[in-house]
């Protein structure tokens, strides 16, 4: 059995905006293991990008993580381990600026906004290694051509000197992921780190992601609203729909025992290449909007095996089995679920 | 210029232009496009982005044809000559009219081609930027309508109230603004504009693409139900191997600026002949996690070629894993092979190539 | 098939609660968007109330610009009394005149015993509004027509400041309308074909409009200034003021033009509307202005702070409006006089009316700016 790395406990993240509160992140449950790689998948608007955000404490306001807990495993080098709430972490503190970038690292859709157009790619690198350990200027150099090589970068200590707009998309992002390997992280967040590159590149990047996974042993979260790189990278998944983790499970659970309509119907909407044609079947509507979040179960408007109940219960966690959950009132006992509240009421 | 144009202008109506077969509607002939690079100041010429370079293919009437490549490889410019956003550089585009009367595209200008932007109309991949936010669905979806005299006031509200309707949306939405809509709803909206006119051909650029999964094949079963109602075909531009190999009946795959292969969409995706289109397939993720084995992928080398500064002979050759010095010095034609499909390799014949994962 | 018509029915609350967002043109979105803006809100307003003022100064000046005393020479301003128990209403205390027994300066001092009782709609000097409608009726003045009432004090020949900044503000807020039209006219014309036609056209007005602005501007007004013969009407200079300042203006506006048209162009809508067919006057006129209108009008007003403080700059320096003509500017030129700041500051109240208009200005410019693209 792997150990945890980090525990997310019914975090909520509300956005609070002059038209409203946006519950974006509405109590989600979530556990990533050393070395594993976790995939958040679901449409835009789900909250899966703010989770993400949220374990870096880098939610712009008027986005705030109102309760649950990100507890983080932290491993001291003599092997003990500590407990961190990331949550209660000061976003400006020095503790979690140990931790981002650091141990915890992250890679955007496009590379352009987090590199500077303004200094080397060297001089980025070489900040991020010297900002998290006491190498001097020429030790960091050397670990930055390491890294570019690393990455797959050819001539890497020529390009050390170029700036980040010379390069082509899938060379930034790999000058993104060395940047964001040199200090070694527990954990990588990639937040669509390939939607932006053409297919060819995506399959180069993916690849680059899971080696330098073997290598270093981190645990990856990826976050997608592509399916078919989830079924290619993903050991466990979480399908998130309106600011909840709908259903959770290994990748096989997921794609070919998956329970939760929304599930379901995500995997029978996305053209397959080896598929006829007229199998399509989508999703009927849209998602709604983040200000009139259906009542009940979030995702009953548009659920093709919806019943009167769920538009009145929100449904609960349900284990399917040891690693598989579902939020679906078809599979949660509702009668005993309204005995216990009774008897606690 | 003008006297060039004027002896074209009496050679069309002297020779009537053909078709090589009854079936196209379309039939695009060495098309070229060329951007001019300026450099400077004094805006001197620095060479040409050559997007488009020869480019030849045919659309059948009520086919779907599928445009797919990586990004710089000409696609987009491809289409928008057809729609002619763009005045080709050189080439013909010829296109088959309702009376099977043939006329030349890129040789029409102001007037004369007004009409026939009626016939061939597009849908654009950004539902956002696409819908002029200041202007009502109303003027959006009629304004086509509206410059081309075709129909009253109310004869307009009633055709675009009729295709609101078809595409999925109330027609009581007429007079809201764009910034009412979802991005599907917009896409909607853009598709309704597309089919205002009544037209024959419509080139759907990256039309799905910025969607959400779930609205995508909303999108998509939307295209495919009214081609069958309103007799449409497409040219369907994509970057996305699984939409195209959804929808489209024969597809043709560019890379930077010519076309490598052109076959129907079975063989093209279970026996592709040139090693451009089988790294594409095999680039494809698999959305079966037990189907994971990494080896069998083909890894490009190196970078997509400088459209502006091309490599010598085959574009493709610095990064194919079966490049021959032939390759390096005599560009390979795009040459038939048996089965009604076309390819621009030198070895296709030889070559055995993979196709795309099944699943 | 088994797909089913999508659906896009919603609750019919929501529905009638959403609708009139759903339906909201350019301007009503911009207007929500503006009313956010509290600051740029409050400057509308006091703006309006200026313009107002501007309009009927006659009206509101309680006595002439060139109404002059010989009696009341740099006379401290008199604030007005609201509401004393046992007093009248609205009053002023009267000036009187001490003279140092040592030095033998005279000075005035307020006398705290007599009060002059004011009033709204008096009888006064008399006027015609706009040249037409002749009237005596001033909103305040005192009730005695020969009592002083300096609000603001007076200046060395016994003028009300107060009086003399109201008619100013007529010359003051309109030279910088009618400059920045000339230069938004300009401006539009030269920065739509730049925009417009690209290649040489463009690569030519943008190298001219380089040339202008890399010439130090104040002393390029007052080059062309002192070109403006000293015979010339004071109506003639105003406008060859304007001139010289919307010549050296239209630049700002000339970018913003172009720079809006040329990311236009690359819009998709844009290319939408040719291919259906539009023709290049409608492209323009129904396609491409009214998206970048609002952002015009923001440009606009943001470069009218710039007008003023240029029309100030010049007539303070003597080479641009001259006396009998009222400016704010024209004011400030006296306080020129040594010790006239020292013994009289509140010659410099035009300044303060100077320093009013071009914030709010800048509040209003600001605040329209943000709400000028209300689709984000």
């Amino acid at each position: 059995m792997s150990e945890l790395l980090l525990e997310v406990k019914d975090l909520k993240i509300h956005f609070f905006t002059d038209e409203g509160v946006v519950k974006a992140v509405e109590g989600i449950d979530l556990k990533i293991e050393r070395g594993k790689t976790v995939c958040l998948v679901g449409e835009s608007g789900c909250g899966k990008s703010v989770t993400s955000l949220s374990f870096l404490q880098i939610i712009h306001a008027p986005g705030k993580i109102v309760s649950g807990e990100m507890v983080y495993y932290r491993q001291t080098p003599d092997g003990t381990t500590w407990e961190i709430d990331l949550a209660k972490l000061n976003p400006k503190g020095r503790k979690i600026r140990e931790i981002r970038g650091a141990e915890i690292s992250m890679i955007f859709q496009e590379p352009m906004t987090s590199l500077s157009p303004l200094y080397t790619v060297g001089n980025q690198i070489i900040e991020a290694i010297r900002l998290h350990s006491k190498a001097t200027k020429d030790e960091a150099r050397k670990q930055a051509i390491e890294m570019l090589h690393r990455v797959g970068i050819p001539n890497p200590d020529r390009l050390i000197d170029e700036y980040p707009f010379t390069l082509s998309g899938g060379m930034r992002q790999r000058v993104m992921i060395a940047m964001a390997l040199s200090c070694n992280p527990t954990m990588l967040i990639a937040d669509e780190p390939t939607t932006a590159l053409d297919v060819t590149t995506q399959a180069e990047i993916l690849d680059l992601i899971q080696e330098l996974q073997q290598q270093y042993g981190m645990a990856v979260l990826f976050i997608t609203h592509d399916l078919g790189i989830v079924a290619e990278v993903a050991d466990d998944v979480a399908v998130m729909y309106l600011g909840k983790i709908v259903e959770r499970g290994s990748v096989d659970d997921i794609f070919n025992a998956p329970k939760h309509p929304y599930t379901q119907a995500l995997l029978h909407s996305i053209p397959k290449v080896a598929m006829k044609r007229e199998d399509l079947e989508p999703i009927q509507g849209m998602v709604p909007s983040p200000f009139r979040r259906p009542n009940g179960c979030s995702f009953h408007p548009r659920c093709s095996k919806a019943m009167d109940i769920c538009s009145q219960i929100v449904p609960a966690v349900t284990a399917i089995d040891d690693d598989h959950t579902v939020q679906c009132l078809l599979y949660e006992d509702v009668a005993s679920r309204a005995e216990v509240e009774r008897a606690q009421s | 210029m003008s006297k060039q144009a004027m002896s074209q202008d009496k050679l069309q109506e002297s020779v009537p232009l053909t078709m090589k077969d009854d079936s196209y509607l379309l039939e695009v002939n060495n098309l070229k496009m060329y951007f001019a690079i300026t450099r400077g100041i004094m805006a001197r010429l620095g060479g040409y982005t050559k997007a488009a370079d020869d480019v030849n293919f045919f659309i059948r009437k009520g086919e779907t044809l599928g445009l797919v490549g990586e990004s710089g490889c000409g696609k987009t410019t491809v289409g928008r000559c057809i729609a002619r956003a763009y005045e080709p550089t050189a080439g013909e585009i010829l296109y088959r009219r309702a009376d099977d009367t043939i006329v030349d595209l890129a040789r029409l200008e102001g007037q004369i081609l007004r009409q026939y932007r009626k016939d061939i109309r597009m849908i654009f991949q950004d539902p956002y930027s696409s819908l002029n936010p200041r202007m009502t669905v109303f003027e959006i979806v009629s304004e086509a309508l509206k410059v081309n005299h075709m129909g009253t006031q109310s004869e307009m509200e009633d055709r675009v109230a009729y295709l609101l309707k078809r595409v999925g949306l109330r027609p009581e939405y007429m007079q809201r603004y764009p910034h009412a809509f979802s991005g599907g709803e917009r896409q909607r909206v853009g598709v309704a504009r597309a089919l205002v006119t009544n037209p024959s051909l419509i080139i759907c650029d990256e039309a799905v693409s910025a969607l959400d999964v779930s609205i995508r094949a909303q999108i998509l079963n939307l295209l495919e139900e009214l081609q069958s109602d309103f007799d449409l075909t497409y040219l369907f531009i994509s970057h996305d191997l699984s939409v195209i190999r959804h929808i489209c009946d024969r597809v043709v795959v560019m890379y930077v600026g010519k076309i490598v292969e052109v076959a129907s969409g079975l063989d093209l995706y279970m026996d592709p002949k040139h090693p451009y289109t089988e790294a594409l397939m095999s680039a494809v993720p698999i959305s079966n996690p037990r189907l994971r084995n990494k080896e069998s992928r083909i890894r490009l080398s190196g970078e997509i070629a400088d459209p502006s500064n091309p490599p010598s002979g085959c574009y493709f050759h610095p990064r194919c894993q079966y490049a021959k010095d032939i390759c390096s010095q005599e560009a390979p034609p795009l040459r038939e092979l048996p089965g009604n499909r076309f390819v621009a390799c030198h070895f296709a014949e030889e070559l055995d190539l993979r196709g795309a994962t099944m699943e | 098939m088994t797909q089913k018509q999508p659906q896009h029915t919603r609750d019919p609350r929501e529905e009638t609660k959403s609708l009139e967002i759903e339906v909201a043109s350019q301007w009503k979105l911009m207007w929500w968007k503006f009313r956010k803006h509290k600051l740029a809100m409050a400057s509308a307003v006091i703006i309006i109330i200026a313009y107002a003022i501007a309009i009927f100064a006659e009206f509101v000046a309680p006595v002439a610009s060139s109404t002059y005393s010989k009696d009341y020479v740099n006379a401290p301003p008199q604030w007005p009394h609201f509401f004393q128990p046992d007093k009248p209403i609205l009053y002023v205390n009267a000036l009187k005149f001490e003279t140092d027994p040592n030095s033998f300066k005279k000075t005035w001092t307020i006398d705290e015993e007599t009060e002059i009782p004011l009033g709204f709609f008096v009888k006064g000097d008399p006027y015609k509004l706009w040249g037409l409608i002749p009237s005596d009726i001033h909103l305040i003045g005192t009730q005695d027509p020969q009592a002083p009432f300096y609000m603001m004090g007076s200046d060395a020949l016994g003028r009300d400041v107060f009086s003399r900044i109201v008619y100013g503000s007529r010359v003051s807020l309109t030279v910088c309308l009618v400059g920045t039209t000339l230069s938004l006219f300009l401006g539009m014309i030269l920065g739509g074909l730049a925009g417009f036609m690209g290649g040489w056209v463009d690569n030519v007005i943008q190298r001219l409009s380089e040339i202008l602005t890399t010439i130090p501007t104040l002393p390029l007004w007052l080059a062309l200034a002192a070109v403006v013969p000293l015979d010339w009407s004071p109506l003639r200079v105003y406008f060859m003021i304007t001139l010289i300042l919307a010549l050296i203006q239209w630049v700002w506006l000339a970018r913003v033009v172009r720079g809006k048209l040329m990311a236009l162009r690359e819009e998709d809508f844009i290319t939408a509307a040719i291919l259906d067919g539009v023709g290049q006057g409608r492209l323009i006129g129904r396609h491409m202005i009214p998206s970048m209108l609002s952002h015009i009008i923001a440009s606009f007003t943001l470069n009218i702070p710039g007008m003023i403080l240029a029309e100030t700059a010049l007539s303070f320096l003597g080479v641009g409006l001259r006396p009998p003509v009222v400016s704010w500017g024209v004011m400030l030129q006296e306080t020129q006089r040594v010790g006239a700041i020292a013994n009289y500051p509140w010659m410099m109240f035009p300044g303060l009316a100077v320093f009013i208009m071009v914030v709010t200005l800048n509040f209003l410019g600001d605040g329209l700016r943000d709400a000028a693209d209300p689709y984000q």
